[in-house]
């Protein structure tokens, strides 16, 4: 199978970064687990909580291919906590982007299902 | 020119195939296939903005629109036997135009990188009814239904790109989670015959 990454890039508002990170392992971990997501990694750029400037957090988490992908969308579709938390998540941020993907040697075995 | 679709949902028991053959004037009316998602019992198609549908008991529900093209292409034209696909969605009010643009450009760029798309067509709505004021009209043409339950789910760029405009965990999220996804067997090509 091919694993998928699904990659939150976080910007936190200055002085939020541990703060945003916690809420997202608290409140958002626990039902992406239960949507099939396995985190892989989670990043703190720069690599120290910082009170005047912003933190970016980059979390990772790993999906079995497009199968896995759309099991994880259409379980978030159904579930409000999902997007809930983003709504209260973005007191705290800055800016944030979800970007999927996948090594460059699994990109033609996507392509080609 | 306008165009019109319907996908008409009838009561429990209606007899589908039935009903399509007394639709009449029409470019398509046929019974949906398994796996549309509120996409009605069948699909009502036209050439041209007649929206007349006729008046019926068994009608329980109706998603329509009217709408004009702003793009398309075909890879097949004069296709035969294939599986046609509408997609109904509506783009929440206030989304900058620009945005919009993007957004059509990428779903109008899915042909490019899904194969199985072997004709389509993109629109605006002019005039919506239905669940929800419908804004715009994604409709492909497929050999068969393997090309659209198939590669056009699982290519990357379906997934990985262009479905962040539908789904709310992404910041580019635009679309109303309220769609008509509805598909049906065709003779004739509906959008390049």
């Amino acid at each position: 199978m091919t694993a998928v990454q699904i990659i939150d890039d976080l910007v936190a508002r200055p002085g939020e970064g541990k703060a945003l990170l916690d809420a997202y392992m608290a409140d958002y971990a626990p039902g992406a687990r239960a949507r099939g997501m396995v985190l892989d990694r989670v990043l703190v750029s720069p690599p120290l909580w910082m009170d005047d400037q912003p933190n970016t957090l980059t979390i990772v988490w790993n999906v079995e291919g497009a199968a896995g992908w759309w099991g994880m969308r259409l379980a978030a579709g159904a579930d409000p906590s999902a997007t809930a938390f983003w709504e209260t998540a973005g007191a705290r941020l800055v800016s944030r982007a979800r970007r999927f993907a996948a090594a460059p040697e699994d990109v033609e075995t996507l392509c080609n299902g | 020119m306008a165009k019109f679709t319907a996908l008409i949902t009838l009561q429990p028991g209606a007899d589908r195939d039935a009903f399509a053959r007394n639709i009449g004037d029409a470019t398509l009316a046929q019974p949906t296939l398994p796996g549309v998602f509120d996409g009605g019992d069948l699909i009502l198609h036209r050439q041209v903005a007649n929206e007349a549908v006729p008046s019926d008991a068994a009608i329980a529900h109706i998603d329509s629109a009217v709408y004009e093209p702003i793009g398309g292409g075909a890879h097949e034209p004069g296709l035969r036997n294939g599986v046609y696909r509408c997609l109904l969605l509506a783009v929440k009010p206030g989304t900058p135009e620009a945005t919009v643009r993007q957004f059509e450009s990428e779903t109008l760029a899915m042909p490019h990188y899904i194969g199985t798309i072997r004709n389509w067509r993109l629109s605006r709505v002019t005039k919506a009814s239905g669940a929800r004021v419908w804004t715009h009209v994604w409709e492909q043409e497929y050999a068969d239904i393997g090309g659209l339950l198939g590669p056009y789910m699982t290519n990357p760029y379906h997934w990985a790109r262009v479905d962040r405009w539908f789904d709310p965990e992404c910041p580019e999220w635009i679309v109303d989670t309220r769609l008509c996804h509805s598909f049906c067997a065709f003779e004739r090509s509906v959008l390049n015959p």
